[in-house]
């Protein structure tokens, strides 16, 4: 399309590609590092000096990891209340953002207020505890989904989209004689695709990453642990001879405990596990992010 | 470019003698909204509101096992602990100067990022760079925080740098120095966030109709201006809301890298509230303390918050609520 | 029909919504997932049938607060099978995972309890809510062996109406035997430097830095580093606990107990402290001491002791073992290395007698105890005295005779190189023996069975010397010792160790002095220790005007109290 580059265009292609680049390094820097601990022989990496590539390649970190029968339950749980819990939360908070973005709405600052001022109040773990115990909901999977129904973070992000589309789209379909639903989903929701995208996106990694509500609420049903959970506990396990300090009672056995591998080799076989399939889901959405996708469809 | 005030303008309910009537009407018309957001507002007061007597809690010398006749009530003792230790005032500087530090460093970058990777016209290169600067992310603070370690100890590669460069004589300890506490804090955050924080203004610049650019390459404009002038006035709003919600959050630094990176030659720059009470709360048994932490930093929120929306109401600018 | 759809979904979500929040509850006893809990009752298919009545199955669920293993049945080890047969017991044991004082109040608060819990640090939470029952009448009737084991330790866990919440975690049973490896505090050292200064004895702090010095000096193209210190977040006691051990103490935490008067003194401002950190401040403004020990994390400490480069330093020998055990792997791949692996010293002030070996312990601020939920506490208390039988003490120490242990004709218990082999953190899991090792009413690791042989394989001689290399061998010989522990001095009688033990309060001003005191000791120390030595003493001066504002005479009267009470009771 554009044909005549000016040389100050040119210029900052050249800055801008080469600050990308670092950027790039610097970012990859830790995943690399991370990935090359995990398959790095623990013992080994106990000496540290660990950068980009294993010194000694093991998968006995994967094998200890993986072993953990619970872990592929708790994958499914994961999985599960990833989908549900952002297909469920991406919905419902833009059919309340539709709502508030509506001027005429009776409503409207009742409920933004209402929304708002939860962001910053906290009732505290204990009474937060007993509700979710009053709502019979421990030990349940529902207590992953229902707490979040409604993100307040997302919902303003997706009522500021939907205030900066076109007016006179929401115009010429009120004119046609939308009702409010039609206007939502059949206007709204699609022209609001790569919001949704981002806000499917941070409440899949929020989900996709929680455990401490399964602490809190679904410790001891292991049907319902989730991956992040259950490899906390793995973590947990590597680290056993190291958090028995009571006494020197527990060290003869604390020291046949040191197998062979480490809370540091395990934390970064961990990251790997439970960060892959999350991060693959990105280039999915990604598309979405690209410019230029939707506005086609507009013609404002 | 306008889109934010025209939105503010639109048909807002007349006022008629009648109040109250008007209000039954307007329900009525407006029923499908009524239908889309009353159940949410009933579970926000159950899930959001019901927890808030918690804060009684503040008052109590809590004891989880007690029930509520029972607690022993001790006023304000708990804020008074809070708020008369001799640490208290240093402790608040440093959570408003991370997160400050924070915010301004957050917003820049990332809104930076987001404009540079916008201007980058091979798509492959785009989604790469894109794709890579949000792994950090993943990484949790604890393994983030040993790379921040390892990368400034002494025999990191800063410290190798620096020297063989010749910009130092002998290796610096950073994490030792208290003042060069709140730029680590700044940068690690900048360095695991940048990318995951770029996402939502990518999102908002799909927005702009590209026509805007095309006009603008005919009458001459250069790439800067471009950005100038429609990019990131197109993405406006979406930095006005998101920057009046993180202001309200001032005082919610974290705790993670603080705690991770803090030692005790830095903790005069490193300890914040979160830390404070981590110590002497939840790790005591002590959730009042914890509580009433909590609700200092409520009020401040929302005090914050409301100064910033209206500020922002008064600039014209999009407001939150 | 495409205009109605929105309504209907919107309609569909309230109603799901609303049955959800109501309807949950039915949902959820309706039992798609164990009510966690009840204890799930089966009758067993008593195939013996003699003249015990069959054993009706039952699991009891079991929270260790404490916990670092994984989640199991323990009727899924080989031990916990065996002991099931025994008893019909089995237990689904839960570990903690986050943070123990937000578990412990959920359960204090919904008063919803597993029927066995180990609180941990908690413990007084779960005491104040009265969440434990007394134990005194059932193990009066069904804990013969109990009381067997724990002798006096259970009156000297009774509270003022005489009443028994929780059992200890290890009874000392027959004479004490050490741990022949060092777990507990010294001055280490790399062997080479002991080799090149011909094995000479160090009795003293300042034998011991001129050794590091000389060796250090004799070998500048090495790039050394003399003398490191572990100071990582909580483990940040291995720099502030060396005073009390040079002093002649065990490891009491933050005081020095005298052992006539029994008044216990805070020692972290006191002479003790300052000469050694003069001594680390000399070693520093000499070069030999490591800057980045004050802000490195604990894996960047233990790289830099497995890297060969670091001379010497204090810590706990628990603390190191990953680091040893590399060092030691080194070795025995390649006997050259054996050089860079470390060894105890018992160094003292001024070569009084060492006391670094842990005495007889008795932790009075943990236990194992019946919470008031349980549906079967009989059965429980039952299952813990079977344990505490000495056959299946033997059971959970040693394991099966000719699996994983041998008796040779003087009756002695010894495993064989394959069985040592074949124990791996592995078979530990499946076997059993990692369950078993603590965290339940057992005998302590230094107990001694009645046959003579050690209760913990660790600790008996004949397992001990097969796990010495030569070169171990050598060194050991140099010293005119057959193990590690004889390196030093036999700990002395302390009824009340270790006073750390001494149960606090939650929130009590005890805790929040030693919270303060780590607070203001981590500020100081490294001020101290790495600034010039000009300064140190101003630094110490406005050390001690910011230690003074605590309540120091406040804390030691507690403890010297809580002390004398024990020294009372152990009467």
């Amino acid at each position: 399309m554009r044909t005549n580059f000016s040389t100050s265009d040119k210029i900052f292609d050249y800055v801008n590609y080469a600050l990308l680049t670092l950027l790039m390094i610097v970012t990859l820097y830790p995943f690399l590092n991370t990935l090359a601990i995990s398959f790095n022989d623990a013992k080994d990496s106990i000496r540290g000096g660990i950068y980009l590539w294993p010194r000694e390649w093991s998968l006995d970190n994967y094998r200890y990891v993986l072993s953990e029968k619970s872990i592929y339950n708790a994958t499914v749980i994961s999985i599960l209340r990833t989908v549900i819990g952002t297909v469920v939360t991406v919905f419902c908070s833009a059919m309340v953002a539709y709502a508030i973005s509506r001027q005429d709405f009776v409503l409207r600052k009742f409920v933004t207020v209402a929304f708002i001022l939860t962001m910053y109040i906290n009732g505290g773990l204990i009474p937060n505890f007993l509700l979710i115990r009053d709502l019979n909901l421990l030990d349940s999977f529902w207590v992953y989904i229902l707490p979040g129904i409604i993100g307040v973070f997302n919902l303003i992000i997706i009522r500021s989209f939907i205030d900066g589309l076109p007016e006179s789209i929401l115009e010429s379909a009120r004119i046609d004689g939308a009702g409010d639903y039609r206007t939502f989903f059949s206007i709204v929701l699609p022209l609001c695709v790569p919001v949704l995208a981002t806000v499917a996106l941070f409440s899949g990694v929020f989900q996709w990453n929680s455990w401490f509500d399964v602490f809190l609420y679904n410790s001891s049903t292991i049907e319902l642990s989730t991956l992040q959970y259950e490899l906390q506990k793995i973590l947990q396990n590597s680290n056993a001879s190291m958090t028995q300090k009571t006494a020197g009672d527990a060290f003869a056995g604390a020291m046949q405990n040191q197998g062979q591998v480490t809370p540091t080799a395990v934390r970064a076989t961990m990251t790997i596990v439970a960060s892959v399939p999350i991060i693959m889901v990105y280039p999915f959405l990604q598309k979405y992010f690209v410019k230029g996708m939707m506005v086609g469809g507009v013609k404002g | 470019m306008e889109k934010v005030e025209v939105a503010e303008t639109v048909h807002y309910p007349k006022k008629s003698p009648n109040k109250f009537l008007q209000f039954l009407k307007q329900c009525g018309k407006q029923h499908a909204l009524l239908v889309m957001t009353i159940p949410f507002l009933i579970w926000l007061f159950i899930f959001k509101y019901l927890p808030i007597w918690g804060w009684t809690i503040a008052f109590q010398n809590y004891r989880p096992s007690k029930s509520f006749a029972e607690q022993e009530w001790v006023g304000f003792q708990h804020f008074a602990f809070l708020f008369e230790d001799e640490r208290f005032l240093r402790v608040l500087r440093n959570t408003l100067a991370m997160s400050g530090i924070n915010l301004v460093l957050g917003f820049v970058t990332a809104i930076a990022l987001a404009l540079l990777l916008n201007e980058v016209r091979v798509v492959v290169f785009k989604r790469v760079v894109q794709t890579i600067s949000y792994l950090p992310h993943f990484i949790s603070w604890v393994v983030a925080a040993g790379i921040v370690q390892q990368t400034l100890s002494p025999d990191g590669i800063i410290n190798e740098l620096l020297l063989r460069f010749g910009l130092i004589k002998e290796d610096i300890l950073f994490l030792g120095i208290g003042e060069y506490f709140w730029g680590i804090f700044g940068a690690a955050h900048v360095w695991k966030d940048v990318g995951w924080n770029t996402i939502v203004y990518l999102a908002a610049m799909t927005m702009i109709d590209p026509a805007q650019y095309e006009a603008a390459e005919i009458d001459g404009a250069g790439r800067i201006q471009r950005m100038w002038h429609i990019t990131l006035p197109g993405i406006k709003s979406v930095i006005v809301v998101l920057l009046i919600m993180n202001i309200g959050y001032l005082l919610e630094s974290g705790f993670e890298p603080q705690y991770l990176l803090g030692n005790g030659m830095n903790v005069d720059y490193s300890e914040n509230i979160d830390i404070f009470v981590l110590k002497y709360g939840i790790a005591q048994g002590n959730f009042s303390l914890s509580i009433a932490a909590g609700m200092f930093k409520t009020v401040v929120s929302f005090i914050l918050l409301f100064a910033a929306n209206n500020i922002a109401k008064r600039l014209g600018e999009a407001r939150l609520y | 029909m495409k205009r109605k759809t929105p309504v209907y979904v919107a309609a569909m979500l309230v109603l799901v919504l609303a049955l959800v929040i109501t309807g949950c509850s039915g949902n959820n006893s309706g039992g798609t997932t164990t009510n966690n809990n009840s204890s799930t009752t089966t009758p067993s298919n008593s195939e013996g049938g003699s003249d015990e009545k069959p054993l009706e199955k039952v699991t009891f669920t079991y929270f260790n607060g404490a916990g670092a293993a994984k989640d199991i049945n323990t009727n899924e080890t080989t031990i916990g099978k065996i002991l099931e047969d025994q008893t019909g017991v089995n237990f689904k044991i839960e570990n903690l995972v986050g943070d123990l004082n937000t578990k412990i109040g959920t359960m204090t608060a919904s008063r919803k309890y597993p029927d066995v819990l180990i609180p941990d640090a908690a413990i007084d939470e779960v005491l104040g809510a009265e969440g434990f029952i007394d134990l005194t009448d059932l193990i009066e009737e069904h804990g013969p062996n109990i009381k067997k084991a724990f002798g006096n330790d259970l009156e000297r866990l009774k509270t003022e109406d005489g009443k028994l919440y929780y059992l200890p975690m290890s009874a000392q049973v027959g004479e004490f035997i050490p741990d022949p490896n060092i777990g507990q505090g010294a001055f280490w050292v790399q062997r080479r430097v002991l080799k090149e200064a011909g094995y000479p004895e160090i009795k003293t702090i300042d034998q011991y830095f001129q050794l590091v010095r000389d060796y250090v000096k004799n070998h500048p193209e090495e790039d050394l580093t003399g003398f490191i210190a572990l100071t990582h977040d909580w483990r940040f006691f291995a720099t502030t606990n060396p005073p009390m051990h040079l002093a002649g103490y065990p490891n009491d935490g933050e005081v020095i107990v005298d052992m006539n008067t029994h008044e216990a003194k805070v020692y972290a401002a006191n002479e003790d402290t300052k000469r050694y950190l003069k001594l680390l401040n000399e070693l520093n403004a000499e070069g030999l001491f490591d800057k980045s020990s004050f802000i490195d994390n604990y894996d960047q400490y233990l790289a830099k002791l497995t890297s060969g480069k670091v001379v010497g330093f204090f810590d706990y020998g628990w603390q190191i073992g990953n680091a040893q055990n590399v060092l030691t792997d080194a070795a025995k791949a390649d006997p050259s290395q054996d050089d860079f692996v470390y060894f105890p010293l018992p160094v003292t002030f001024d070569g009084q007698k060492d006391q670094y070996l842990d005495p007889p312990s008795f932790v009075k601020n943990r236990g194992i105890g019946i919470t008031i939920s349980a549906k079967d506490p009989v059965r429980i208390v039952q299952y813990f005295d079977n344990l505490l039988k000495e056959e299946n003490q033997i059971l959970r120490g040693w394991g099966i005779e000719g699996e994983t242990f041998e008796i040779d004709e003087n009756g002695r218990y010894y495993r064989t190189a394959e069985q040592i082999a074949k124990i791996d953190e592995s078979f530990r899991e499946s076997f059993g023996f990692k369950y078993y090792d603590w965290n339940w009413p057992i005998y302590a690791t230094s107990s001694t069975l009645s046959n003579g042989n050690a209760a913990a394989p660790g600790v008996q001689p004949e397992v001990f010397q097969m796990s010495l290399t030569e070169a171990d061998k050598t060194i050991l010989n140099a010293y005119g010792a057959q193990t590690y522990a004889e390196m030093f001095a036999n700990p002395d009688e302390r009824p009340w160790f270790p006073a750390w033990g001494i149960p606090k309060e939650q929130g009590s001003p005890e805790q929040l002095y030693e919270t303060k005191k780590t607070e203001i000791t981590r500020k100081y120390f490294p001020k101290l220790v790495l600034e010039d030595p000009s300064k140190f003493e101003s630094n110490w001066e406005e050390y001690l005007s910011e230690f003074n504002k605590l309540d120091t005479a406040g804390y030691e009267a507690f403890v010297t109290a809580e002390v004398k009470k024990l020294v009372e009771e152990a009467k």
